[in-house]
């Protein structure tokens, strides 16, 4: 299939804790798909050995049929917006962009037309230290789309945004997937996912719960996407929330494992 | 190798921490030089001259803690995360790194140096001393002290590499200077001359004024601390590589 990403037995075992187990699942061009599940259920790790920042212990991950490590511009095929903190606070916005432009071969003017994009033009040229937390999810979603990438990886992209940029959000996300990209979004609030993707993937405790479309999911119960969520997850094997998820402030980045 | 040279060095001219600690050396160089004047205790000879340009030697603290910021700061605010995610291969990013920062380590010893000289021969000049500019063994002090200076950024970008935590690696190699070269050094007598610091000294430090310790040959010194520098740049580059980011 191409440009979108395969999960393939995807594995990953930190010691004797399991956080990613057997995973396997499709995601297609053309539309959003949510990747949901509680704390600690291996989301972000997923998300990352998908982007080649995790080594998985078992299986692989597949963008476009290649490992992520072996695309050739990765800028210009994926875009991925991992944390909302992954900014040095001295820094300009626009700075931040002219890095990632200038390491990936990337044009600088597309950086305004991102910063547009984005809604974020006027305060480029501020430094990132006085962003509020949607300002910064707005940077790092100007980044994933610098290189025009045709596949978006996105963990919790609506953090921190408020009812605007949630909106701004939605429509951004399932516009570029009418215009056949891949677009795969974590989220927690179920009832924003529920209005912006038409897929699902769902996992629980590292293993998959659920794989295909929003409708056949809650339409088959006549359920709400939080009925199903919780009936999928809310299995004796799932632990609360202690897993690389929870992390939220920058000085936990290496307090986990 | 080129574009990441130079996106390393717009990632520095970009913020403005790492210039504040540059800026740090010619002052403690200043300092340095004024204080050893002031107490007077030496005749302002040809071994002052090379004592007071050994300081720029000594400023490689400052540059070891600006090699650590190269990979433990980008770990310290997540961009490590979007570095790796343009560039995959982490081995050419560091590489890139280790070159950048231990060229503008160079360059920081170069700026101590010029700073240091025009210090000292200003002080002999109020002193009524002439100022001997061409004594060699100051001019070996003095380039030595620049080597230093590249050397330790170029350890510093190993060590951030290999704690990851800013604090962290800050604080372990700062007391290995003060205590296991300093202290313990003292112990292990003969042995303690093969460490990095004492190595760097040796290269650096001119007549061994510094210190109290006995030192290796000069160059004996260099030698030693350029297999030091090429050790950690080695465990930079191989465990950037297997490392999960996370």
């Amino acid at each position: 299939m191409s440009a979108g990403i395969t999960v393939d037995g995807l594995t990953k075992r930190y010691g004797p804790v399991t956080a990613v187990d057997r995973l396997t699942f499709e995601v297609e061009p053309g539309v959003v798909t949510g990747f949901l599940g509680p704390n600690g259920a291996g989301k972000t790790t997923t998300l990352r050995m998908v982007l080649g920042l995790v080594t998985p212990t078992g299986g692989r991950a597949l963008i476009d049929g290649r490992r992520y490590g072996d695309l050739d511009q990765p800028r210009r095929v994926v875009g991925a917006v991992l944390e909302a903190t992954g900014f040095h606070p001295g820094r300009r916005g626009r700075d931040h962009l002219r890095i990632i432009a200038d390491a990936a071969g990337l044009p600088r003017p597309r950086i305004e037309e991102v910063l547009d994009r984005v809604g974020l033009t006027d305060a480029a040229d501020r430094r990132v230290g006085g962003y509020s937390l949607g300002m910064r999810q707005r940077l790092g979603l100007a980044g994933a789309l610098l290189g025009d990438p045709r596949v978006l990886v996105l963990d919790e992209p609506a953090n921190g945004l408020d009812p605007v940029g949630m909106v701004d959000l939605r429509d951004l996300l399932r516009g570029l997937a009418a215009e056949g990209r891949t677009v795969l979004m974590s989220s927690h609030m179920l009832s924003e996912v529920a209005q912006t993707v038409d897929k699902v993937v769902i996992v629980a405790a590292g293993r998959l719960r659920y794989a295909g479309p929003l409708t056949e999911l809650t339409g088959a119960h006549g359920e709400t996407l939080e009925a199903a969520f919780l009936r999928l997850t809310s299995d004796p094997g799932s632990d609360s929330d202690t897993g690389p998820d929870s992390a939220t402030d920058a000085t936990a980045s290496s307090a986990h494992h | 190798m080129n574009s990441l040279i130079k996106t390393e060095v717009l990632k520095l001219r970009t913020i403005r921490s790492p210039w504040l600690l540059l800026l740090a050396a010619p002052l403690l160089v200043t300092a340095g030089i004024s204080g050893m004047v002031l107490s007077g205790n030496k005749p302002l000879d040809a071994a002052a001259q090379s004592g007071a340009l050994a300081h720029v030697g000594l400023t490689s603290l400052f540059t070891m803690v600006f090699g650590i910021l190269a990979v433990a700061g980008e770990y310290r605010h997540r961009t490590i995360t979007d570095t790796y995610l343009t560039t995959p291969s982490r081995g050419r990013v560091i590489s890139a790194k280790l070159l950048v920062y231990a060229a503008f380590a160079m360059l920081s010893g170069l700026v101590s140096s010029l700073v240091g000289l025009g210090v000292a021969a200003a002080w002999w000049s109020d002193k009524g001393v002439s100022f001997a500019w061409g004594d060699t063994a100051m001019w070996t002090t003095i380039g030595g002290g620049i080597v230093w200076n590249a050397a330790f950024a170029a350890i510093g970008v190993g060590v951030g590499a290999l704690v990851r935590s800013l604090v962290g690696a800050i604080a372990v190699s700062l007391a290995w200077v003060a205590l296991v070269e300093g202290i313990v050094g003292q112990l292990i007598g003969g042995l303690a001359r093969w460490l990095p610091f004492n190595a760097g000294q040796a290269l650096g430090a001119g007549t061994g004024s510094m210190t109290t310790s006995h030192l290796l040959p000069r160059w004996d010194g260099g030698l030693v601390l350029a297999l030091y520098t090429l050790a950690f740049a080695a465990l930079a580059l191989t465990t950037s590589m297997r490392r999960d980011v996370s």
